[in-house]
């Protein structure tokens, strides 16, 4: 049976009575003619008594049927659709993919995308209670989908019947949208996980999100996906819950610079802001706090539409310790991508191990002067000068770098624990010199290219004086080392002298060609400063001496000083960089299992409503406890909290942010997602207008045919009318003329 | 329509009130557009030659036929007689109908006042005789000028009314005027067909000449009559309540039939036929009657 939208209107049918009762009006005000020829007339009307009957009855009906069926379109009849009809009581699954990624809270117009998105979603439900169809309902959330960990959604097929809707609203109530950048992909592959591909039940699939460029611009794997929901006869709805571009400004990434930190030691943060929009912004304030305490703020000058600007912020901490900085934008259409959090761990000092070959220790003297200059130069390292059996004998992986100078041969002990301790992420730097043997290096730290040697030697080479030529015997690349000299007139570097160096084999190896890279080289071409990547950590080898034998420079060029600090601070940062934890990221604690118990209590960001949690902590081979947190679901500082075995306690804190990419708001509308879904069978309502999937709750709506069947009626009944003689005719025919 | 006969149509001729002035407009109108009148200005008429048989009046003796072949031939001449004409003015209720400048009594009558004008003119006799149901007025022949206002009284006098029955009435004309004579039956025909053309048999029977003057409006001959109409007959032929586009075609076909009819039975027994609109013109009918009047000759 169809269903109406208006039923009070099909009182209105009542006036398809309207005709007849004109007709019979009509009875009464007949014209009155005296008439002569009435044999004729009623000759007339004996032979199309019947015929003329028939005609006027047709006429009626038509008329009849015209007004029932302008009345009938007026209430917006629904049939139910081809499934409906021919298995009645076949239940309607809904399925409602809702967008929680942050993008969804933009303010506009009052109210955020978010909060329009659970109204649709409580509407749909809503509308479909009232169906007569058993009603099915689930609600999959983004994110939900996303995390493999978080179990089954919200809702999974569940009946729309007793107090459903009590539930659901007090569900939808207590939902906050979250901070992840969950896509729509999980989500639709979650129907097949959770719900299978194949279903007797007719399923919608309702789409809340806000449709931005990404991934909406370029569907990718999404098409697939909705291209088999169309082959599968699944009904698609896409509802943009946000129908307007707004600019956004979102704090891109905030991290400690590649200086040394430590205690007392001043460096800088590096902070990039992105504006999303359109125009540019000038005198953008970034405020910024350490540890809770308000810094003075940055002021980024102007900010151009749709770039990123990077600064720096300068940084100091007295104390040793972990310490969190955060950083704040003023409030626009995005509230969650103005917070951006930073974990900076400052160590007291900074251990380094100088092995020098020589008894005398000249080069490692050289160089701890270089390192720690003492006086009112705080660098906070703290060179320890050894000899090579050091190694061998002492574990390593509490110095923060370790310098090889002029050494002569290491035993293969030390070897091993020198590339287990730059393989872990630590920093080693040769400097060469006359105690040094091409063969040793060869054979033992280079090793065809699997050692630490980043190159072959070939042996000692004299860097010929030639005081007609201007150009510099060292000259640098564009490295983080050398960076500070570039863009100066680099005085000090020009005055730098090489007389000896180690040549290496020219050229390089093709092995070496992906791994190696030359830093610096001398006037002659020859590589004076090569790297390799080692493991998670890095080999710099200075193929000339640390002391002043073989050159000047470490003789009272202030360049050495801060190459030397330069280089200290890479090499004390890993190779491979941790990526920053994001909202939905594991957090992992790592401490000493020796001092502390397995269990790890995780405290969330103070700010955020969220109840700590509690997880045990794994032995790992190297003596430590690993303990991982699944799905940061906020954005903040958490802090895993650890008791000790002597009833003290430890903690790290963890900063989690947001992805900056989902900042980005700009919209795809209806048009170019018509054409990136090319093939796609679906139906796009905003969330203002978007009530329900009326055709598949209650069939097909029948007003469209109506209107045509109207016209068409209206066509026949004037046809119909002029062949009867309704109507008068244009010109009166002649007949009967003698 | 030539100058001359801007004043026969009925719009001109409705503005004049008296029918004898209508008579002679129309008249002098018609007669003032010929070119020639070969009908009037000679009494005595040839008719054809005979060959001389002894007793014949020498005088009649053609000598010029005798003298191209040498035989001798007389001419005969037709005889030297007044035309006795009878005007049959149809007045029934019937004949009220009309929606343009005159309505079929009307038209009927300003003929037949036309008719009875020239046939004076030419010296003839003329009466006239106005039915319904029954002879209403009957007018004797004469041939005198001031006849004609008798005649024209019995029209104007004769209001339509009644129903037509044609047979007793064209029974008694013929027991009335016994010599041979014209008749002229100006009617709409709207009666039984049996009685009426068996009164025209009886006429021509009795040697008269017949012509009828078929008067029909324009409405009755294109019926476009649209809107829920109730037709009521004009003779107590009942009523209808209809909508008469519906009924047109039906109608227009049986008056197609009954006109085929009349033309048929008035062919049968030689009686010469004009269906006359009342919006015509009204010399039509004194160009039908002297036509008839050119051939009447030939036909006894």
């Amino acid at each position: 049976m169809p269903t109406f939208l208006h039923p009070a209107l099909l009182w209105g049918l009542l006036i398809a009575g309207v005709p007849v009762l004109i007709h019979l009006i009509n009875l009464f005000r007949h014209r009155r003619v005296p008439w002569a020829a009435m044999e004729f007339l009623l000759i007339s009307q004996r032979r199309n008594r019947t015929w003329v009957l028939l005609k006027q009855l047709l006429l009626l009906l038509l008329r009849m049927t015209a007004v029932a069926v302008l009345v009938l379109m007026l209430t917006h009849p629904r049939l139910p659709t081809q499934w409906g009809r021919f298995l009645d009581g076949q239940p309607v699954h809904h399925i409602v993919l809702l967008d929680d990624s942050f993008s969804m809270t933009e303010q506009q117009g009052g109210s955020q995308a978010w909060d329009r998105a659970k109204a649709a979603v409580e509407r749909i439900a809503r509308d479909a209670s009232h169906s007569s169809r058993p009603q099915t309902f689930s609600l999959i959330r983004f994110s939900q989908a996303a995390n493999e960990n978080s179990g089954k959604p919200d809702l999974l097929d569940e009946s729309v019947r007793g107090d459903f809707l009590d539930r659901l609203s007090d569900h939808l109530k207590e939902l906050d949208c979250s901070e992840t950048s969950a896509g729509p992909l999980p989500a639709l592959e979650g129907i097949e996980r959770w719900l299978g591909a194949d279903s007797s039940d007719q399923r919608i699939v309702y789409l809340l999100t806000d449709f931005r460029t990404n991934p909406w611009a370029e569907p990718g794997d999404l098409k697939p996906l909705l291209q088999g929901l169309s082959r599968s006869q699944t009904g698609l709805h896409l509802v943009p819950c946000v129908d307007r571009f707004q600019p956004n400004v979102a704090v891109a990434s905030l991290r400690p610079d590649e200086g040394i930190r430590a205690a007392g030691v001043p460096f800088f943060l590096d902070v990039a802001v992105t504006n999303h929009g359109d125009a540019p912004l000038n005198e953008v304030v970034v405020q910024v706090q350490a540890d809770g305490q308000a810094r003075p703020a940055l002021r980024i000058p102007r900010l151009p539409p749709r770039q990123t600007v990077a600064d720096r912020i300068p940084m100091q901490f007295a104390l040793a310790g972990t310490h969190v900085v955060q950083v704040e934008l003023d409030s626009d259409a995005v509230a969650l991508d103005n917070h951006r959090y930073c974990v900076v761990d400052v160590p007291a000092e900074l251990p380094v191990l100088l092995i020098d070959g020589n008894m005398e220790a000249e080069d490692a003297t050289y160089l701890s002067s270089a390192l720690r200059p003492g006086g009112a130069v705080v660098t906070g390292l703290t060179p320890r000068i050894e000899k090579p059996r050091f190694l061998s004998q002492n574990t390593l992986g509490s110095f923060s770098a370790i310098y090889l100078l002029n050494v002569e041969r290491l035993e293969d002990s030390a070897i091993k624990a020198l590339e287990q301790y730059v393989a872990a992420g630590g920093g080693l730097c040769v400097f060469l010199g006359p105690r040094c043997a091409a063969s040793f290096f060869n054979e033992k730290l280079y090793r065809g290219g699997t050692g630490l040697f980043p190159v072959p030697l070939t042996g000692q080479e004299a860097l010929l004086v030639d005081r007609l030529e201007k150009t510099p015997d060292m000259q640098v690349t564009d490295h983080p080392i050398f960076r500070v000299f570039s863009g100066q007139r680099n005085g000090f570097l020009g005055t730098v002298s090489i007389s000896r160096y180690f040549a290496t084999v020219d050229p390089l190896p093709e092995s070496a060609h992906t791994s190696v890279e030359v830093l610096a080289r001398l006037r002659n071409g020859a590589p004076l400063v090569v790297e390799r990547q080692f493991g998670k950590g890095r080999v710099v080898a200075f193929l000339t001496t640390a002391g002043p034998e073989w050159n000047n420079w470490t003789r009272g060029n202030p360049s050495f000083v801060v190459t030397m600090l330069e280089l200290q601070a890479y090499l004390s940062r890993p190779a491979v960089e941790k990526k920053p934890a994001l909202v939905g990221d594991d957090l992992t604690v790592s401490y000493d299992a020796s001092l502390y118990q397995p269990q790890v209590r995780w405290v969330p960001p103070v700010t955020k409503a969220i109840d700590p949690s509690a997880t045990e902590a794994t032995l790992q081979d190297n003596g430590t406890y690993n303990a991982i947190l699944q799905a940061a679901p906020v954005s903040g500082v958490y802090r895993a909290e650890y008791s000790a075995k002597d009833g003290g306690h430890g903690d790290q804190p963890l900063a989690v942010n947001i992805d900056p990419e989902e900042g980005k708001l700009d919209l795809v509308d209806g048009p170019a997602l018509a054409a990136a879904l090319e093939g796609v069978d679906y139906r796009y309502e905003p969330v203002s207008t978007f009530r329900y999937a009326e055709e598949e709750l209650e069939g097909r709506d029948l007003t469209d045919v109506l209107l045509y069947a109207l016209i068409a009626l209206l066509v026949l009944e004037q046809l119909v009318a002029y062949w009867v003689g309704d109507h008068p005719p244009r010109t009166v025919e002649k007949g009967g003329d003698a | 329509m030539p100058d001359s006969k801007r004043f026969l149509h009925p719009d001109a001729i409705k503005r004049i009130s008296r029918l004898d002035v209508r008579a002679r407009q129309i008249v002098e109108g018609f007669l003032a557009g010929m070119h020639r009148s070969p009908y009037f200005g000679q009494s005595v008429e040839f008719l054809q030659h005979r060959e001389y048989v002894a007793g014949d009046d020498p005088r009649y003796v053609d000598w010029k036929v005798w003298a191209k072949q040498d035989r001798l031939y007389v001419k005969q001449f037709e005889e030297d007689t007044n035309l006795r004409c009878t005007l049959l003015v149809d007045v029934s209720a019937s004949m009220r109908y009309g929606a343009g400048a005159l309505n079929k009594y009307e038209y009927g009558a300003t003929v037949a006042a036309s008719l009875a004008y020239l046939i004076l003119r030419q010296q003839d006799a003329v009466g006239c005789v106005a039915f319904d149901d029954k002879a209403r007025t009957l007018v004797p022949q004469r041939t005198r000028r001031n006849h004609l206002d008798s005649i024209l009284r019995s029209l104007e006098i004769s209001a339509p009314r009644g129903k037509t029955d044609v047979y007793p009435i064209l029974h008694k004309v013929a027991e009335t005027y016994p010599a041979r004579g014209m008749m002229v039956l100006v009617s709409d025909l709207l009666m039984p067909r049996e009685p009426l053309f068996r009164g025209l048999r009886l006429l021509r029977r009795r040697g008269h000449d017949v012509m009828v003057f078929h008067v029909l409006d324009d409405d009755e001959l294109d019926f476009p009559f649209d809107g829920a109409t109730r037709f009521e007959g004009l003779e107590a032929d009942g009523e209808l309540s209809c909508n008469p586009r519906a009924l047109r075609r039906g109608y227009l076909a049986a008056l197609g039939e009954y006109l085929e009819e009349v033309r048929r039975g008035c062919v049968r027994y030689e009686v010469d036929y004009a269906l006359l609109r009342t919006s015509q013109p009204l010399d039509a009918a004194l160009a039908a009657y002297l036509s008839n009047r050119l051939g009447m000759h030939h036909r006894n």
